[in-house]
């Protein structure tokens, strides 16, 4: 099966949904969706895809599949409670699904996160990562990167972002990885993987570059997430049962000024900022490439 | 056959809970209800009860899950207190707006500060407001039969609305009573035998938008909705009181009870919960003196039971209110507004708020002899003030902190 096929399956989403143009959150949701399939229940808390219309408007569902809003702050355990009523009644084969922006992932709805993921229910949990709460006006999130500007850091923030994946590796949990709009096919298998995994949690981090947010033209959506790759900014990798794998690997990184400087949010940010940047991009992408050596059982 | 086993307040909540056969629980320890989540969970691992346990990480997980699992057509309980209600308070609100049937016991406990584990009913009164059905229940044999009952109200197609059981904390509790606890055929036969929700549920063969957007006009829809069921949920507890009574012998007088109040009453004791005890004693000691005063105790507050509470004070000139909770910003308890609202209309009837008991401390006999003379003597008085200044009834007098 090729990332074609799966691309060409139907779309379960409705076609009607109002996110803004060249958003890359909602191609994520459309095509983790077509991987996912319709014995599936969807999770949207407050957030892009709540606002834009997933969940639906009055009577009207904006989805085929069943879709509800969680609160920002439990997405994930109301998964725990519906796998729980699920596998009371033998129904071991629906995915129970959380697509939710980095507020409610790493900041309000964190506790909750790490809780599910610490009983190790099987969840999918997909994180779409904009860096910052932009359905709300582009206010800091936990996951906004430092210097940037967002409508509460004017001046840029004081903080380095959370390294998410890594916290939700170290809850030792079957499968977690990070995934790009750019990289299609890469995303695909990583979402098929989590399908797969009965063994419990799945965290997938997406990185979504946001049009309003980030301060870029709308057609270069795409480009901005494969920047974001090629200068290590955003390394793709998984790790399944505690082993770190980059799956896309980058032998030649751009400096990450190539990618800073397409961003109107980095606008601001100086000389000696950017070089803080590189060094922490370079020390986390070796933090990588050591876990990477590291084998589980000592293989 | 029912046998009869000495046991803790929140032993008869964990009773009680597995009786009612729940497909998953979840709760998170906290003093005085831990007990009642240790049980369950002791039962489930020895194979006693066939449910699934989440072991959440926070009361607001706790409720959490309760919610997806009952989306997901399961039967649910949880237990907790005090601080824990309060940090559950943002999916509190919605289990009951998203008409799914939890029962959740409440031991009730104190609100910090100063910081304090003991009863008192200011965790679950102060969110009466959100939607739920609160029972506050009086001794262990009721805890017992009323969650039994509550899942029969709460599951109710007129009702589909969660339910608290409420008692007081260490007084209940910690406390051991004789319980007669039925038989597990008795409450298969008393309790619908599963939940089958056909108005809200997450199920990819029946796919539904689970709270889109939704407009103020069918928001309004929704809360009119929401409110005509909480009415109809006085008649469901009633019939659910009755029949419960029927199978197993024991009445506990729906949403109000009446003690020793007739045509000769004068003034009646209001009370909430496990200080009843002592306010029956209270009442029978001044009853042998001739004193005109019976006792009512309430034991629904949502939905407010008003109009049986009007009938019962039809004829009585004087009533006084004993609160184990305040109400911030009227100087009295919050029941005694409650039954003024229900009131309102009878300006015959005199007033008057007590506040005792509060952080634990003991409502004795004699306090409520305090209060029901003081009710006496405003019942006999002729045209006497209706709004009267409240009574703390304490222990020890101020005196002795200064």
């Amino acid at each position: 099966m090729s990332v074609l096929d799966v691309l060409d399956r139907p779309d379960v989403i409705s076609p009607g949904i109002s996110a803004c143009v060249g958003c890359s959150v909602e191609l994520t949701l459309r095509t983790v969706m077509k991987v996912l399939g319709r014995n599936s229940v969807l999770a949207i808390p407050p957030g892009c895809m709540g606002g834009v219309g997933v969940v639906g408007w009055d009577k009207k569902s904006g989805a085929e599949i069943p879709v509800f809003f969680p609160l920002l702050t439990n997405t994930a355990s109301m998964l725990s409670g519906l796998r729980l009523a699920y596998k009371r009644q033998g129904r071991d084969g629906i995915h129970v699904v959380a697509f939710a922006g980095d507020g409610a992932s790493v900041d309000a709805g964190f506790q909750a996160l790490s809780g599910a993921a610490e009983r190790n229910d099987r969840i999918i949990y997909i994180c779409y990562d904009n860096e910052g709460y932009m359905n709300t006006g582009y206010q800091r999130s936990g996951a906004t990167p430092k210097g940037a500007w967002t409508s509460t850091t004017p001046y840029g923030k004081l903080q380095i972002k959370k390294d998410m994946p890594r916290i939700m590796a170290d809850h030792r949990i079957p499968y977690v990885s990070t995934c790009s709009p750019a990289y299609m096919k890469d995303l695909v298998e990583k979402v098929e993987k989590a399908k797969r995994n009965k063994a419990g949690f799945s965290y997938l981090h997406v990185l979504n570059p946001c049009v309003g947010g980030w301060g870029f033209p709308p057609e270069e959506s795409i480009e901005i997430a494969r920047l974001s790759v090629k200068t290590r900014y955003f390394p793709l990798y998984e790790v399944v049962n505690g082993e770190y794998h980059i799956t896309v690997d980058i032998p030649n990184p751009l400096p990450v000024s190539d990618y800073v400087s397409r961003l109107k949010k980095f606008s601001r940010t100086s000389e000696v900022a950017l070089t803080e940047m590189q060094e922490l991009i370079d020390q986390q992408w070796q933090e990588l490439k050591a876990l990477e050596q590291v084998r589980v059982n000592g293989a | 056959m029912s046998h009869v086993e000495v046991m803790t307040g929140n032993q008869a909540a964990s009773t009680a809970a597995c009786l009612a056969r729940p497909d998953v629980i979840a709760a998170y320890p906290i003093t005085p209800q831990s007990s009642v989540v240790e049980d369950i969970s002791k039962a489930i691992a020895e194979g006693k009860l066939d449910a699934l346990i989440s072991e959440v990480e926070s009361e607001h997980s706790a409720m959490s899950v309760l919610e997806g699992a009952a989306l997901g057509e399961a039967r649910t309980f949880s237990a907790t207190s005090s601080q824990g209600l309060a940090f559950m308070y943002e999916p509190y609100f919605r289990a009951s707006t998203l008409r799914l049937p939890i029962v959740m016991a409440i031991a009730n406990r104190e609100m910090i500060s100063p910081q304090t584990l003991w009863a008192s009913a200011q965790d679950s009164l102060s969110v009466r407001d959100a939607g739920w059905i609160q029972y506050y229940v009086e001794n262990n044999q009721e805890i017992l039969d009323t969650i039994l009952q509550a899942f029969c109200v709460a599951e109710d197609k007129r009702v589909l609305l969660p339910i608290n059981i409420c008692y007081d904390g260490f007084y209940l509790s910690h406390m051991s009573e004789r319980v007669d606890v039925p038989d597990q055929a008795q409450v298969d036969a008393f309790l619908p035998q599963c939940y089958k929700p056909d108005h809200i549920y997450l199920d990819p063969d029946r796919p539904m938008a689970v709270d889109p957007l939704t407009n103020g006009d069918l928001l309004m829809e929704y809360r009119q909705k929401h409110l005509e069921a909480q009415q109809r949920a006085l008649t469901v507890i009633e019939e659910a009181s009755e029949v419960f009574c029927n199978l197993f012998g024991r009445h506990w007088d729906g949403c109000v009870e009446a003690y020793k109040i007739d045509h000769n009453t004068k003034g009646a004791i209001i009370t909430l919960g496990s200080m009843t005890g002592a306010a029956r004693e209270a009442i029978d000691r001044l009853q042998s003196e001739g004193l005109p005063i019976g006792l009512i105790k309430i034991r629904v507050v949502r939905p407010f039971p008003k109009t049986e509470l009007r009938e019962l004070l039809s004829g009585i000139r004087a009533v006084g209110v004993v609160d184990r909770n305040v109400c911030f910003g009227w100087n009295t308890g919050i029941i005694y507004q409650e039954v003024l609202a229900a009131i309102s209309g009878s300006p015959s009837i005199v007033h008057q708020p007590f506040i005792a008991g509060l952080g634990g401390e003991d409502i004795t006999i004699e306090m409520f002899e305090t209060a029901a003379r003081q009710v006496v003597t405003l019942a006999q008085k002729k045209n006497g003030s209706r709004d009267q200044e409240t009574i703390w009834l304490r222990s020890v007098s101020e005196e002795v902190h200064k």
